[in-house]
């Protein structure tokens, strides 16, 4: 019981984690702008997450039938040869590969996929415990990986195209008026992208608590026909929610003014490029990360207008943590799985290898955070300019500050 | 291949209104600057145009419409349930 407790706190933490890593998508280019300031769009953005989070109605156990193989595929349950205890502990170990992949690479200010770091934790969890036979294999290569391949550039393209005709069709309007009018339709449109993460991503993570109350027995009967209990669809949200107003900075500062020096036209076209891609992929049931359309249209939205500088350093640097994203997060599902398993073996107990993990979850994403306080970036600061010579994502004034405070490079 | 399917109705759709929107509304925009009239970046004056300025506020009223429209197609399932209404009953689910 108290292993399931842990078990849903790691999952609303990573439902949290989600929510900031994911606020840039929507609000990083209305921010850059100045169309938004920076306190309002990540209310903005938390309020409509936890509204869209509310307005889906279909319920996600597919989430981890995606990419495992360890439950019986109509009633969502657990295929007999693996224990509960096997179970949890599977779901646990992946919840803290994929929570501690977000947090570095939120550390480092560099957008990736929440889903994929999920995924990815599931997947090395799933390995460890089962082997190769433990991984829908069809299912990673059809639901993540060619998705994964296709998001980035089918946004960089209609981005680019939106960002193009954009500028071209308004030439000749007068530049105040332009700014002016592109401001409000970036709040329109950074609006939908807010509303549809909410939709999308809230999901996941109320997929993966179903599944864990299904293999404790808290939760009977069909869940597709009966929906979730409320107050695992409420948590959720409220998690995702206070995630994205929490606002990720360092992700949002990258996102905004580490890839393309944004203007209002093109913050515009990025994010209806980005919502309408979203949208029209999770009605064609095809789920894209939302931080990998997102990235490409603000790519695509440099692409598409003439003279706009693009940091290719930077958008390599990315695609880099994107590729490793999926292996990374799944070395520590599984080396967590592992530690967990060894100690149960060892000790008999399950709370001691599921509890040993989720202490070391806490003292490692206190040490991350502890890290990132020494060289802030928050709403005050998200906007400086770009250190082009690093493209580190702190500011070089904050950069200078720490490094006369403690004579050691920092981060 | 399903995959290839898939990707190109996303490209359609995504090209559509991703970007078909915004340069509507770029339009829109042309259309109530040039209707409002006022100096212009090179100096010149511009006479007010009303009609153009309606032009310019249809075709805003337009884009708002299709982006509502989409939120409720991808939320009609919610609607029917909560609501017991379907803003699309001429669209067989």
């Amino acid at each position: 019981m108290i292993i399931l407790v842990l078990l849903i706190a790691t999952a609303l933490a990573f439902d949290f984690t989600n929510g900031f890593h994911d606020t840039g998508n929507a609000m990083a280019t209305s921010i850059a702008t100045g169309a938004l300031k920076p306190k309002t769009a990540v209310l903005l953005a938390g309020v409509l997450n936890l509204v869209g989070a509310f307005l889906s109605v279909e319920v996600a156990v597919t989430v981890t039938t995606s990419v495992l193989k360890v439950q019986d595929s109509k009633t969502g349950h657990l295929i007999p040869s693996i224990t509960p205890s096997t179970g949890l502990t599977i779901i646990f170990a992946g919840l803290i590969g994929g929570i501690l992949w977000n947090l570095l690479t939120w550390l480092f200010g560099i957008p990736s996929s929440s889903s994929h770091a999920l995924f990815g934790g599931l997947i090395g969890a799933g390995l460890a415990a089962l082997g190769t036979a433990g991984v829908n294999w069809s299912g990673v290569t059809s639901k993540v990986i060619v998705p994964a391949v296709a998001a980035p550039v089918i946004a960089c393209l209609v981005a680019a195209c939106g960002t193009w005709l954009v500028y071209r069709i308004t030439r000749s309007v007068m530049a105040k008026r332009r700014e002016e009018g592109f401001r409000w339709g970036q709040i329109a449109t950074a609006s939908l992208v807010a509303l549809s993460h909410g939709t999308n991503d809230a999901q996941k993570t109320m997929g993966v608590i179903a599944l864990a109350l299904i293999t404790t027995g808290h939760l009977t009967g069909d869940v597709k026909k009966d929906g979730l209990p409320f107050w695992i669809i409420f948590s959720c949200a409220l998690a995702i929610g206070l995630g994205t107003y929490i606002g990720g900075w360092r992700v949002i500062r990258t996102l905004g003014k580490g890839l393309v020096e944004i203007e209002s036209p093109q913050g515009l076209a990025a994010e209806a490029s980005s919502a309408a891609i979203i949208l029209s992929s999770s009605a064609a049931g095809m789920a894209l990360s939302t931080t990998h359309v997102a990235t490409g249209s603000i790519l695509g939205s440099g692409v598409g207008k003439p003279g706009a500088e693009v940091r290719w350093a930077v958008a390599g640097r990315m695609a880099v943590a994107w590729l490793v994203t999926l292996p990374a997060a799944a070395l520590m599902g599984a080396l967590a799985f592992w530690l967990s398993h060894g100690v149960e073996s060892l000790t008999g107990s399950d709370l001691a290898g599921d509890g040993l993990i989720f202490v070391i979850l806490c003292a490692l994403s206190f040490y991350i955070w502890w890290r990132a306080q020494k060289q802030k970036v928050d709403s005050n600061n998200v906007n400086a300019d770009w250190d082009s010579s690093t493209n580190s994502v702190v500011p070089a004034d904050v950069r200078e500050a720490s490094k006369e405070a403690k004579p050691t490079a920092a981060v | 291949m399903t995959y290839l399917e898939s990707i190109f109705k996303v490209l359609v759709v995504g090209l559509l209104l991703g970007a078909g929107l915004p340069a509507i509304f770029a339009v829109g925009m042309v259309a109530y600057s040039k209707g409002a009239g006022g100096q212009n970046d090179d100096g010149t004056m511009q006479a007010p145009n009303p009609a153009l300025k309606y032009l310019g506020i249809l075709l805003f009223l337009f884009v708002a419409w299709v982006i509502v429209t989409a939120v409720a197609w991808i939320t009609r399932a919610t609607l029917i349930h909560h609501f017991g209404f379907d803003p699309f009953p001429f669209i067989k689910s």
